[in-house]
């Protein structure tokens, strides 16, 4: 029996470790290699430069201000799908909704879509003369309105963590609707014999239950999050000025607009670290849960 | 990860055992072909070099693979590409500075043979050639068509607000803005959400007060952005934007997004290269009649007059296997007149190739031959002048520039610590 | 009766910018560079739509990322079934380990592997075919495949295995005949994720295609963007039409999708 085990296992890991050995880990440490270096990606000569790149790295204006624009993207990017997708899944719920189906799907529909269409529709919602964001606000206000949404450093970013959310809300949806068909309608009828009102028994008896979707969404948030690079390639290229530079975002103009590959790959590696940090601390909090579900 | 790495060694042999069975696949190319990768993929320049493309095709039996891909996607894709040993036989690129990089590289093969065999000397424009095709001594780029930047303006615009002559001089030129604006059209559209399209004003503004060397000098690194010379253009600049003389969010707008205000009259002119009238015409405008230009005025006195654009060159990557076809598609390229036409009302560029007849261009593109013919210097522009890494610091000054022009000698301050860093100063 | 006011003002909300590139496709490059963008299209202008499928590349395109997606995304779910099964059923020293670092590798952005990756496939001379796009795919989605298979063996009860291996069916009997039959809405859950996330990457086409007979179609979007010219109108018709597989692909699974969820999101 235990000699079968350990064939089977060998035999049915054998190819996915493979694969996952060969393309992804093995990529990663080569791209490490080259954080030592001052090679451009141009010329296949390049010298070691130690820890060169990095002692640069802690005193470049540009990583600071990408490094508090990765964490300002990351907690709203997973705060607004997750809550904004939470309450749409509350208020489908209901069970009395017409055609929630059809909500649902108009809900979702954007996860279909890519980042290359979701970021062009965008663009055209925030242009400023003749967007439709501009548009609406000169309807309701009255006054004429021309703001540049993503062409001012003070709303670039958050201009392109509202399209993304609206992109990824519908994702956080489907899961929080799937947990929520999982709360047993005794449950929250016992709560309403009780005597408690829509508010309570939402707060004291349906979130408690969503707490395994709750992990799901978070994961799939940062993920989604961290490889939030696509829209913001499409929507700002990380500028106006850096305003919108994440981390991603600027190690690529590092290295493929100023052709600096061994500084950007330094800045991979902090990348790397900061996400196995995130990835550490999700685990740890993962496993916290496991214990208190037994 | 002692344990591990009996299973990484497995992976390694499985995965080379898998991609050993994908063999075959490679990149053997057949004989008879070239391949080529360039950043003309708008829908005027496509179907241009599919005619052209066809053409060579048929004369020269050589089949061109080519892929297009958007500007700013191709200067990423050339650089992994490079990265990775796998250059096309030729790609498109700016002559310039952008060139030299690939030159130091040491990934480009010279064509000096091919040059002097084809006799291009007397096919390819002097002034073109000079400045835009060697590197390091030797010759590498084949211009396959050029642009020169210029005031475009909207001529019914023009004509309802009464102008009738244009400026040649700063003052001339600071009163027809104050014009236009006191008749309610705004003076001057400005797309610079890509950033460059702002670089033409730096430039202009800077060649026609320090001058062509001193402007040499700074895009090399010899001269300092906090140098009296730049904060004097930049100066001028900001009168500009502080009279109001420039539509606003200008970091919102793309060039072509300026460029329609200024054909629907929503602004009068702005300041771009020749490839705006192939947009234009392309949308139905006509050279002339809707549109014209006019050049950039003479600041201050004594200072040779230059004009400033790009060359987009050809080249062929050091390891290129087809390099006999790629050869021979670069000095069709160049060479053939009836191609050459295509290609400059396709893109509304300027023929490098002397023998191209000027009755191909609409008479705008005619006085911008002109312009060219009379300048003194032929200036790259400015992301074309200076280095990669120095073009990313100035572009994004330029672009913080126009969001408040109030801050500039603090930008100019920051701009130099770039330039100290990128040169080694 | 509120509520359902709520979601209507929502729903509209979450449209409206689908609409802008519906309206977007109806009209020409001229209109829209004259600024009517979002005024309702004078009439039906079908020419950007008309161009886009009648364009031969478009249906190179269309074909590639078919070839791309589709293998991808059973080689990566394929991969997932079996990594999830050893650590859900046959557990041993160091499998949790392995497991997390396996799980992690779904965090990192792509970005940083570009150029060694792009140098492995230069060497095997793989450039220029679809191979890096499947084997890329394949290999970033066994990351996710791998945690959603293993949390769904995971409710396959112990016993159902063992009376199996009791009869003389062994691992792989198992898993085909038993765990997977009844893990169809955890693959329906893949397949559309997967599906989508392939079909709508641009990253890798961008490195790895060098000809347009290889592009695949969001790359073709992004090609049209050109140096000197827009082609908003054909943009959009073109962006509607390659979003359509991924749309289908979800009406089609979801039910199952929206099932797998449930089972994933309880037992997360």
């Amino acid at each position: 029996m235990n000699r079968h085990a350990v064939f089977w296992r060998a035999a049915l890991l054998a190819l996915p470790l493979a694969v996952f050995g060969v393309f992804v880990v093995w990529p990663l440490l080569d791209s490490f290699y080259y954080s030592f270096t001052d090679w451009n990606g141009f010329d296949p000569r390049y010298r070691f430069v130690g820890l060169e790149n990095f002692a640069r790295i802690v005193t470049d204006r540009l990583f600071t201000n990408a490094t508090v624009n990765t964490v300002i993207w990351m907690v709203l990017a997973l705060l607004l799908p997750t809550l904004g997708g939470l309450a749409l899944a509350l208020l489908l719920d209901s069970r009395a909704v017409r055609g929630a189906n059809v909500f649902k799907s108009i809900f979702y529909l954007p996860i279909c879509l890519s980042a290359v269409v979701v970021g062009q529709i965008w663009i055209w919602i925030y242009q400023p003369d003749w967007g439709l964001l501009n548009t609406f606000i000169e309807a309701v206000t009255g006054r004429p309105e021309t703001f540049a949404w993503l062409a001012k450093p003070q709303s670039a970013l958050y201009s392109v963590i509202v399209a993304w959310s609206w992109q990824q809300m519908g994702l956080s949806m489907v899961i929080f609707l799937a947990g929520l068909t999982a709360v047993p309608a005794d449950l929250t009828e016992a709560a309403a014999i009780e005597g408690a009102n829509r508010w309570q028994k939402t707060w004291y008896v349906v979130l408690p239950m969503l707490r395994p979707a709750t992990v799901v969404v978070v994961a799939l948030s940062v993920i989604n999050s961290l490889k939030g690079f696509d829209i913001l390639y499409i929507m700002t290229a990380g500028g106006p000025f850096h305003s919108s530079d994440t981390l991603a975002m600027f190690m690529y103009n590092e290295s493929f607009k100023k052709y600096r590959m061994g500084y950007g790959s330094a800045i991979s590696v902090i990348l790397f670290l900061l996400t196995l940090a995130i990835i550490f601390f999700y685990f740890r909090q993962l496993r916290k849960l496991d214990e208190i579900h037994g | 990860m002692r344990r591990i790495s009996p299973i990484k060694a497995a992976a390694l042999a499985g995965a080379l055992a898998l991609t050993g069975g994908f063999g075959g696949g490679g990149s053997a190319l057949a004989e008879g072909e070239v391949t080529i990768s360039h950043y003309f993929s708008g829908e005027l320049g496509r179907a241009g070099l599919e005619k052209i493309f066809a053409k060579f095709q048929e004369t020269k039996g050589i089949t061109v693979k080519d892929s297009p891909i958007g500007h700013e996607d191709f200067k990423a894709g050339i650089l992994v590409r490079a990265a990775g040993g796998n250059l096309p036989d030729v790609f498109s690129y700016w002559a310039g500075a952008r060139t030299q990089f690939v030159v130091d590289a040491g990934n480009l093969g010279a064509i000096d043979e091919m040059w002097a065999a084809r006799g291009l000397d007397s096919v390819v424009a002097k002034s073109v050639a000079d400045g835009a095709t060697m590197y390091n001594g030797a010759r590498y780029l084949v211009p396959f068509g050029y642009h020169y930047a210029g005031m475009f303006y909207n001529t019914k615009v023009m004509a309802e607000a009464g102008v009738t002559g244009f400026p040649t001089t700063w003052s001339g030129f600071m009163a027809l803005c104050a014009d236009l604006k006191a008749k309610g059209v705004a003076p001057i559209a400005l797309g610079s959400k890509n950033r460059w399209p702002a670089q033409f004003w730096f430039d202009y503004l800077l060649l026609r007060t320090a001058g062509p060397d001193y402007r040499a000098k700074l895009m090399a690194g010899e001269a300092a952005y906090t140098d009296d010379e730049v904060k004097a253009a930049m100066a001028l600049w900001k009168e500009l934007v502080d009279a109001g003389y420039f539509t606003p969010n200008a970091n919102a707008d793309d060039w072509t997004d300026a460029s329609d205000k200024v054909a629907r009259g929503d602004a009068a002119m702005t300041l771009m290269g020749t490839w705006i009238t192939g947009y234009w015409n392309g949308n139905g405008l006509m050279a002339g009649d809707d549109y014209d230009f006019f050049e950039f005025p003479a600041i201050a006195d004594g200072v040779p007059n230059a004009v400033v654009g790009p060359v987009d060159g050809l080249l062929i990557s050091a390891n290129a296997p087809n390099r006999a076809n790629a050869e021979e598609l670069l000095a069709f390229l160049v060479s053939d007149e009836e191609s050459q036409g295509t290609w400059a009302q396709a893109q509304g560029a300027l023929s490098p190739n002397v023998g191209v007849d000027e009755s191909i261009y609409t008479p705008v593109m005619k006085r911008a031959l002109a312009a060219v013919g009379n300048a003194d210097t032929f200036a790259f522009n400015y992301d074309l002048a200076t280095t990669p890494p120095m073009a990313e610091h100035g572009l994004a000054m330029f672009a913080r520039f126009m969001d408040d022009p109030s801050g500039y000698e603090g930008y100019l301050a920051d701009t130099e610590d770039g330039a100290r860093e990128v040169f080694g100063k | 009766m509120v509520v359902f006011v709520c979601l209507c003002v929502l729903a509209l909300l979450f449209l409206a910018p689908t609409l802008g590139v519906i309206l977007s496709s109806l009209k020409s490059t001229r209109e829209i560079a004259f600024g009517a963008l979002w005024t309702l299209p004078g009439g039906l202008y079908l020419e950007n739509f008309r161009e886009v499928l009648a364009h031969p590349s478009v249906k190179t395109y269309f074909a590639n990322t078919f070839l791309v997606t589709v293998p991808a995304t059973a080689g990566s779910i394929g991969l997932g079934i079996l990594a999830g099964y050893v650590f859900s059923k046959l557990p041993f020293r160091g499998s949790e380990l392995l497991f997390l670092v396996i799980v992690s590798g779904m965090f990192f952005p792509p970005q940083i592997v570009l150029i060694p990756l792009f140098r492995m496939f230069s060497g095997l001379g793989l450039l220029d075919t679809l191979w890096p796009m499947i084997i890329v795919h394949v290999a970033m989605g066994i990351p996710i495949c791998t945690l959603l298979m293993r949390n769904f063996f995971a409710t396959v009860p112990n016993a159902l295995r063992e009376a199996a291996i009791v009869e003389g069916a062994n691992e792989w009997q198992v898993l085909t005949r038993v765990a997977l039959p009844i893990s169809l809405p955890a693959l329906a859950v893949l397949a559309t994720l997967q599906f989508t996330w392939i079909w709508n990457d641009f990253l890798w086409p961008l490195i790895f295609t060098q000809s347009d007979e290889k592009r695949t179609i969001m790359l073709g979007i992004v090609s049209l963007k050109g140096q000197y010219s827009v082609a908003w109108g054909i943009q959009g018709a073109l962006s509607l039409v390659a979003s359509l597989p991924t749309l289908i692909v979800f009406l089609f699974f979801q039910r199952y999708f929206i099932k797998g969820m449930t089972m994933g999101a309880i037992k997360g």
